[in-house]
């Protein structure tokens, strides 16, 4: 494992600023707000802000901004995909070619010529750098900005997607039943909502949607006696449910119906189902994101975003990756190239689909697509034995090849979100060691999120439990290429 | 160094507090053609610099009048609060907590003027400010929004803050640090006061310093209402009342000093209350409501009593046969009997275990982590079972040493073992204090310094541990040393010292956490009990009278003073008797009110005029759905029959999604806020329709089956659900929705009706499922 201690330069995006001179921070004006979360009325505003600046087009923006996170869990090595050396000596630049892509002068490595084709459509974003070099950490400080670069078993922040959920869930419960916060196949297991509560956890979608037996239980049962009882239990439940709701000032009752009548919807409206089920998609565009897991997860995602789910995020993982089911390609786990040529094709196609259908159906200026991991690989190869057989992995004992952790420079991709497309921003060394250039911080990635959000991230506070207002983001700022 | 000076010339120089500004204002059309720095005199260390401008002018220069003397402006005293009241040094903008934007660092709210002496003047190389011509200095370029500023616009050009900023600057950006009389004390005028709902009125600050004189600081102080749903302020100090009745305080910060302005907002004229007084918590807890004029609600029925009292002492739902008892009894000291059984039975102790293993965050981090986890469980539980005195039990707690297996408390040094984490942990859960922020800069809401925050961290400074044969275990003893704790900001060495107060010194063989509990137990102690005591008010009356419950401070005063202090005395009286304590709130009429409103009190929501529900917590509501329908949630590990309340750490969360999914703690944080009571969509799908719920409806032997198929009137079937759901029996037009919601036909998959015994028994399990999402049940009332 690598660690980062070397790590020196600003952590800072360099750029122009993505804030106007005036309303930033008027919002200490409210006295010692700047103490405070932020109010209701200023999420509103910075609300209506994020709605307005997504409407470039001219078109009243009636549907809240949202964010599909296509996460690699384990890291994917930037080298062998988005930012490929071919000049670096063999010991580092590994046994793929180079091939052009839609934007000139941008080059691929040949595990990504569907991505490459349409190169047009999105970002890549060539000096991402963290400073953890565990899995725990690294995603710790990716998913919820913890500086801190040492392994611990739970978030002590909440990650954005839980940060985004508890903030926009002031305003009341919501109307539309499928919920804010979706995750098919999520990271979840060095995320979560810390402070917030697991009320802000995600609805969690798990398994293969490309298996026939797929389905998600308790959402738009389809078996119409099991609704009809539902609907008659509320209705019994509603009937007898007598006591006096005058004390009810701080509306707990009224958010409790709420949530029932949106649990009962999700239960057992066809709509919800439909969101979920794939079988209403063409069967073209089916194969068009692959008939595998990967695919189909990133079809799902599409389709309940334009649904109405706000957060999305899903991971890659499982056998698709190879013999361990993540990215983690050292040696000891899976032959790094092998793994990678492994996995390339499904990952190629379903995140190509996934950015062609964001744009086609017109949801690109709403919806912003990051595929990322928590960092890098090694640039430099090593070699140890398999410790096991399996997809991409020689038999426990073989030498092969595989690269390690490597938080001091990665890629990742981003599209829609009304952003400039066609171009990468940054680059590193000839070795790919290093950004050399709009080096971009954890909290620079969640700030450039969080804007798309409609989230200041500078002055939006929540509090711990200790009742320190914790800023959601601590020190970053929205890359100034990656927001509309 | 000879300084050549020539009349065109404008020397920023340092002022002194003799000599006044010696300037020379350029005239409008004077061109500087030349501009030269040259160091005049090296004064104490610090270089002065003069600067040398040629210029050509149209006019003459015309000098300033050296004989009119401004006022000094003082950088401590004047500047700064200008700083701070506009916002430069929060969190978020410039303070160094934050990182400074822009590498421009203050310290956070000017806490540390000597520093932003330094940050202002001298760093970024003395950019930030232009003694020649202060209006250009970058500071007020930026803060006035002439220039781009990520801030926005702090102070207007006409403002009277840039005045002095700019007066400051001209004079010569003089530091008066050491030389300023020191700001001793903050007062607001009027300190109290009552005001009708929608009253209006301005808050007068006085800053008093150490030289006697006295200020009017209102402009640049800061106000913050602690109550934002009952009274707003803004920033120049003018407060109003909103419509909810009851004592609100208005904090007011300025320089590190902070002071209240308490109002009192009543409801109407005089109230008329008859409610019985049962102790000194009514004859409190009434005469607040008299003078704000909001008349309580009445006593509740003994079926919402026996309910509340039995789930707020015990966890959990009254048996069908304590609930026949209670009724059949007409002994007018029922309700203290209950409350007495409820004490001395071991759901008590199983209950209140549950809510201190959770803030002693007694959490499996790991398989091995079982022995200790069970072993602290154990000894909280046998210490509540027993009784033991609260300030014994926190004695031993703090004090404890040795292995886990012989002296179990040692489990929590095992958990929390940075000494910053212990005495934050200690201050907050018995003391009630805050200090988190401190261990880096002054509290900004209160007295506590960083040298209050080291002086706690040097009790826990000799705590020694070192590991033992047995894998995961630490034997912690008492590191023989005089113990200290080093400021890190001053680098001193501090003496162990009780939140500010000195304690006798400490010999090298005594262990100081034995000090701080002495400290702690004595009868004074302005902190061991009230926080104690409202934690326990809280946990019956839903609202602490101080809330947070563990956020004590001047800055946060209860809402019942009077009723907060006899609590206190009654438990310091009671040799921190903490079973008397819950039977003298229990047993006043203060709790025991109905939580139905009258008209006349719906507006309050912390004067306890009426019970204020709140639903029941994770592991009361599951152990609550198995009374009702008959079945039982097994947790690994444990023997069968083991209830939610009952569980001695958070590692059965995993095994059941229902404790997790309504908040039951990870008992990761000393607060109990970790423990979740809102509502949410998760909670909602599961209790509808989870699989663990469906398989308690329908569970062999279960309350449905057993009751569709007994042979008993199906009014009496019904009444036996009442009873064991609310402890009541149904009122006529709930027999009826029942009674005809029982009798309807099903019909199977192929549209068939099902047999009547199949079909009684899915009407029973609607039914218990309805009963199970009424509020009624899932709150306690």
């Amino acid at each position: 494992m690598n660690d980062s201690k070397h790590v020196h330069c600003s952590d800072r995006c360099r750029g122009p600023r993505p804030f106007g001179s005036n309303g930033r921070r008027t919002f200490l004006q409210l006295g010692l707000a700047g103490f405070a979360s932020l109010s209701l009325p200023g999420m509103l505003r910075l609300r209506t802000m994020a709605a307005e600046s997504a409407n470039s087009a001219g078109q009243p923006v009636a549907e809240k901004t949202a964010v599909i996170m296509v996460w690699k869990p384990g890291g994917c090595s930037h080298i062998d995909t988005y930012d490929p050396k071919p000049d670096a000596t063999s010991d580092y630049r590994g046994p793929f070619s180079t091939i052009a892509t839609q934007v000139p002068g941008m080059h691929f490595s040949e595990l990504l010529p569907m991505q490459a084709r349409i190169a047009e459509k999105f970002t890549v974003l060539r000096s991402m750098r963290q400073t953890a070099g565990g899995h725990p950490a690294g995603s710790m400080q990716m998913l919820s900005g913890d500086p801190d670069t040492r392994d611990k078993p739970k978030p002590r922040f909440p990650d954005w997607m839980t940060v985004t959920n508890f903030l926009r869930s002031q305003s009341g419960p919501r109307t539309n039943p499928l919920p804010l916060y979706t995750g098919i196949n999520p990271p979840l297991e060095y995320n979560g909502p810390a402070y917030l509560g697991d009320a802000y956890s995600p609805f969690t979608v798990n398994g293969d949607p490309n298996a026939p037996t797929f389905s998600v239980p308790n959402i738009g049962i389809s078996d119409q006696r099991e609704v009809g009882r539902l609907d008659r239990r509320t209705t019994l439940r509603q009937r007898l449910d007598s006591l006096e709701r005058a004390f009810d000032r701080q509306g707990e009752l009224g958010a409790l119906d709420q949530f029932e009548s949106q649990a009962l919807k999700l239960m057992t409206s066809p709509k919800t189902r439909e969101a979920f089920d794939l079988s209403q998609e063409d069967p073209r565009t089916r194969d068009r994101y692959g008939r595998n897991a990967w695919g189909q997860q990133l079809l799902m995602a599409r389709r309940l975003i334009e649904a109405g789910v706000e957060v999305l995020t899903t991971s890659l993982s499982g056998p698709l990756c190879g013999r361990v089911g993540n990215w983690d390609d050292h040696a000891v786990n899976q032959h790094v190239f092998d793994a990678l040529r492994f996995r390339a094709q499904a990952y190629d196609q379903a995140v190509s689909a996934l950015i062609e259908d964001v744009v086609e159906r017109g949801l690109d200026k709403r919806v912003l697509v990051v595929v990322t991991g928590e960092f890098g690989r090694t640039p430099k190869i090593e070699y140890s034995p398999s410790t096991g057989e399996g997809n991409a992995s020689a038999p426990a004992g073989t030498v092969q090849p595989g690269r390690d952790h490597w938080p001091r420079a990665f890629s990742n991709l981003w599209a829609g979100g009304g952003i400039a497309t066609g171009r990468c921003v940054g680059a590193t060394d000839k070795r790919g060691e290093d950004p050399i250039e709009r080096i971009c911080s954890a909290g620079d990635f969640l700030a450039t999120i969080y804007h798309h959000l409609g989230i200041d991230a500078a002055n939006t506070f929540i509090k711990d439990f200790n009742g320190r207002p914790t800023p959601v983001v601590d020190h970053g700022r929205p890359i100034a290429e990656l927001i509309a | 160094m000879s300084f050549n000076s020539e009349p065109k010339l404008c020397l920023p120089r340092r002022t002194s507090r003799a000599g006044g500004a010696a300037c020379v204002r350029l005239a409008a059309r004077s061109r500087v053609l030349g501009l030269s720095i040259v160091i005049v005199s090296i004064v104490g260390g610090e270089l002065v610099l003069g600067a040398r401008m040629a210029l050509a002018s149209d006019g003459e220069a015309t000098a300033a009048q050296p004989p009119v003397t401004p006022r000094l402006i003082s950088f401590t005293n004047d500047v700064l609060p200008i700083l701070t009241k506009a916002g430069c040094n929060a969190g978020a903008c410039h303070a160094k907590a934050g990182n400074g934007q822009n590498g421009f660092q203050l310290s956070l709210l000017g806490f540390e003027p000597q520093d932003d002496y330094v940050h202002l003047v001298k760093e970024g190389r003395g950019r930030r400010l232009f003694p020649a011509a202060p209006d250009q200095s970058l500071l007020l370029r930026k803060a006035s929004g002439r220039l781009p500023h990520g801030g926005g616009l702090r102070l207007s050009p006409d403002s009277p803050g840039y005045a002095t900023l700019r007066d400051w600057i001209q004079q010569g950006t003089a530091n008066d640090g050491d030389s300023a009389p020191a700001l001793v004390a903050l007062a607001v005028d009027p300190p109290r006061t009552s005001l009708a709902s929608g009253q209006q009125r301005q808050i007068k600050a006085i800053a008093r310093y150490a030289d006697g004189s006295e200020r009017d600081v209102t402009t640049l102080a800061q106000y913050e209402s602690n109550d934002k749903s009952m009274a707003e302020v803004d920033e120049a100090g003018y407060a109003k009342m909103l419509d909810i009745p009851g004592k609100v305080a208005i904090m007011v910060r300025f320089q590190g000093k902070v002071a209240v302005f308490n109002a009192s907002i009543p409801l109407g004229p005089k109230a008329e209350i008859s409610l019985p007084v049962r102790n000194f918590v009514d004859e409190l807890a009434l005469a607040n409501l008299r003078e704000l004029g909001i008349s309580p609600s009445p006593v509740c029925d003994d079926a919402t009593f026996l309910r509340r009292v039995t789930l707020d002492i015990a966890g959990r739902l009254p048996t069908l046969d304590e609930a026949a008892s209670f009724h059949a009894n007409n002994d007018p000291r029922k309700r203290e009997r209950v409350i007495d059984q409820l004490l001395d039975s071991p759901e008590y102790a199983d209950y209140f275990a549950n809510k201190w293993t959770a803030l002693l965050k007694n959490r499996r981090d790991d398989v091995s982590d079982i022995t200790s986890n069970f072993a602290f469980y154990s000894w909280v539980r046998d210490g509540l079972l027993a009784n033991k005195r609260y300030d014994q039990f926190v004695r031993e707690l703090l004090a404890a040493s040795g292995t886990v297996i012989g002296n179990p408390p040692v489990a929590w040094y095992k958990r929390v073992k940075d000494p910053k984490q212990q005495l934050e942990d200690v201050a907050q859960l018995f003391l009630g204090v805050r200090l988190q922020c401190a261990q880096c800069h002054h509290h900004p809401f209160e007295r506590w310094s960083q040298d209050d925050y080291y002086g706690m961290a040097a009790f826990f400074s000799q705590v020694g541990r070192k590991p033992t044969s047995t894998r995961g275990e630490e034997l912690i003893f008492h590191k023989r040393g005089i113990a200290g704790a080093t400021n890190v900001k001053t680098g001193r060495l501090l003496k162990p010292a009780a939140m500010s107060e000195t304690v006798p010194p400490i010999a090298a063989d005594d262990d100081p956490r034995l000090k701080l509990a002495d400290w702690m137990n004595r009868p004074e102690n302005p902190f061991f009990a009230k926080a104690l005591v409202n934690r326990y008010w809280k946990h019956f009356l839903r609202r602490g009278l101080i809330e947070p419950e563990d956020d004590i401070r001047d800055t946060n005063p209860p809402t019942n003073p009077e009723l907060l202090a006899a609590l206190e005395r009654h438990f310091v009286d009671s040799r921190f008797d903490l079973k008397a304590l819950i039977r003298v709130i229990a047993s006043s009429s203060t709790y025991q009110l109905s939580s139905a409103p009258l008209p006349s009190n719906l507006a309050d929501q912390q004067n306890y005029s009426r019970f204020y529900p709140r639903r029941l917590p994770a592991e009361v509501l599951l152990d609550a759905i198995d009374d009702l329908s008959g079945a039982r949630t097994d947790f690994p590990n444990l023997p069968i029959g083991t209830r939610a309340i009952a569980l001695p750490d958070n590692s059965y969360n995993n095994a059941s999604p229902f404790l997790k999914v309504f908040g039951r703690p990870e008992n990761e944080s000393v607060c109990e806020c970790e423990r979740v009571q809102s509502s949410s969509l998760a909670q909602s799908l599961h209790i509808m329709n989870a699989a663990d719920i469906k398989s308690k409806l329908t569970t062999a032997g279960g309350r449905a089956d057993r009751l569709a198929k007994s042979e008993l009137p199906v009014e009496r079937r019904i009444e036996e659900l009442y009873r064991a759901a609310y402890s009541r029996d149904p009122r006529a037009d709930e027999l009826k929705v029942a009674l005809d919601y029982l009798s309807e036909t099903r019909l199977d998959a192929a549209a068939k009706p099902l047999d009547p015994a199949a079909a009684a028994t899915e009407n029973f399990q609607d039914l218990i499922w309805a009963l199970i999402n009424t509020k009624e049940f899932l709150f306690n009332h």
